[in-house]
């Protein structure tokens, strides 16, 4: 599959080269070799169980938690293989945090707590450091304002889409280079899906973005690259507009236009 | 099953197709009134009906985007029908335009009209052929299309020269050079019309 124009010559950020994933003898993910350019969004669409999220879990390691799990492939963060034996996969996971779905405060931990939570794990006890890195991260999520005052409040007690905007201030607090998200907004209202695609747009400046969505308006609103999944299958990868307004392969097309099925 | 967008497309096609007509229409009988020597006066209604269809392709279409999000095919074909739609209502203004040039210069029959309306048959063939390659979504019939309008362009061009040298009746040459000039802008917006076929089936853009 040839790489959009404006990729030609970009050191990508992430690389997955024949990378299969599933479960024992089942696989999800059938040899997916994608060029995901550093400070960019990146949407993965597709069908459900096309593999979207296994791709993304696989990406920070997540998916060999699962039991009977299985990973063959390379995934290469800066050129590096992050399944190599001799990769910690804490570390990795470091490196590129991950937003689910539906927003996962701590519920029994305050606001700050919450965004410290990844620091104070690694060990992190200095008490400057991590009221540094909590207003940080809270203003790197476009929070802080509405959270500053109660700040030993619960996360619980925030609305859902503070609550989810909790969570990537959670992920920045321990300086990822990669953000993955899989399906950030689909449990939240118009309102707080807005402000989370406007805080995607400003993280890109500090971050490689990776968004799941079964939302193609959301992917051609947030994302510069969108690919499309099909069956385990990357189908079509390009740029957003690109892709959105004239698919390269059939199956792309009908997908988006919806006259799948 | 159909899609809830499929009922405005299709009432979309019905526009632009009912455009075509009129349009070819209100062209060939603004010509004839040149030739015969009539007023063409069914070509106002014409034009003023293309004018409102016009209108309602737009609104349309803006409403299809603004409710259906359209993408893909769905997302060229809407954009492609305001560009076609505008084409179409151009051609019933020139067809306008050109009655109304008889109108001000009152009776032609002295003047020889055989390179105007030779020219006009170049031009109402592009526009046969522009609204049938949109109805059938003819790429090959379209692609033909922008070679017809080079030779649209020097008829206009010859005109001028012979009206610069100016050895015609006054009355003939300036009748003919403007109604030559509706021709040569129908010529165009015939083209604009085959690139738009071009667009909503490939999607490759005239500028690209």
């Amino acid at each position: 599959m040839s790489l959009p124009a404006s990729l030609i010559g970009v050191q990508p950020k992430f690389e997955t080269k024949g990378l299969k994933a599933g479960f024992k003898s089942t696989w999800v993910l059938n040899g997916i070799d994608i060029k995901i350019p550093p400070n960019r969004v990146t949407a993965v669409m597709g069908p459900s169980g096309c593999g979207k999220t296994t791709f993304v879990r696989c990406l920070n390691r997540l998916h060999e938690l699962t039991p009977g799990a299985v990973v063959e492939g390379e995934a290469l963060l800066d050129g590096e293989d992050i399944y190599d034996r001799n990769t910690d996969p804490v570390a990795v996971r470091r490196r590129i945090g991950m937003v689910f779905q539906k927003p996962n405060p701590f519920p029994t931990m305050s606001i700050y707590h919450n965004v410290v939570a990844g620091l104070a794990l690694n060990g992190e006890r200095n008490k400057k450091k991590l009221d540094h890195a909590a207003e940080q991260s809270l203003r790197g999520a476009y929070l802080w304002d509405e959270v500053k005052d109660k700040l030993t409040d619960s996360g619980a007690s925030l609305s859902g889409g503070q609550q989810q905007r909790l969570c990537i201030a959670r992920a920045l607090a321990v300086e990822p280079e990669v953000i993955l998200m899989d399906e950030p907004c689909s449990a939240l209202d118009p309102t707080a899906t807005a402000k989370i695609e406007e805080l995607i747009t400003q993280l890109k400046k500090d971050y490689t973005i990776i968004i799941v969505t079964h939302n193609m308006q959301q992917a051609s609103r947030v994302a510069d690259y969108t690919t499309f999944f099909y069956l385990g299958k990357m189908i079509e990868f390009g740029e957003t507009a690109d892709l959105f307004e004239n698919p390269k392969e059939e199956l792309t097309e009908r997908y988006i236009t919806g006259k799948f099925g | 099953m159909p899609r809830l967008m499929d009922m405005g497309l299709d009432q979309l096609n019905s526009l632009l197709l009912e455009m075509a007509n009129l349009s070819q229409s209100a062209v060939v009988a603004s010509i004839e009134a040149y030739s015969k020597g009539g007023k063409g006066a069914e070509v106002r209604q014409m034009s003023d009906k293309l004018q409102t269809l016009h209108r309602q392709v737009s609104d349309l279409s803006m409403e299809m985007i603004a409710r259906y999000q359209p993408v893909a095919t769905d997302l060229r074909f809407l954009k492609a029908c305001m560009e076609i739609s505008y084409g179409f209502f151009r051609y019933g203004r020139y067809a306008l335009d050109i009655t109304q040039v008889l109108d001000m210069f009152g009776d032609l029959k002295a003047c020889d009209r055989t390179f105007v309306v030779n020219t006009a048959k170049k031009t109402e063939e592009m526009i046969r052929m522009s609204s049938e390659a949109f109805a059938r979504r003819d790429v090959e019939m379209a692609r033909r299309i922008p070679a017809m309008d080079d030779a649209v362009d020097e008829s206009y061009r010859e005109n001028v020269r012979k009206t610069i040298q100016g050895r015609a009746n006054l009355k003939c040459s300036m009748s003919a050079a403007l109604i030559l000039r509706y021709l040569e802008r129908i010529a165009d917006h015939a083209t604009y019309i085959a690139e738009s076929v071009e667009y909503i089936t490939t999607g490759i853009e005239p500028t690209k």
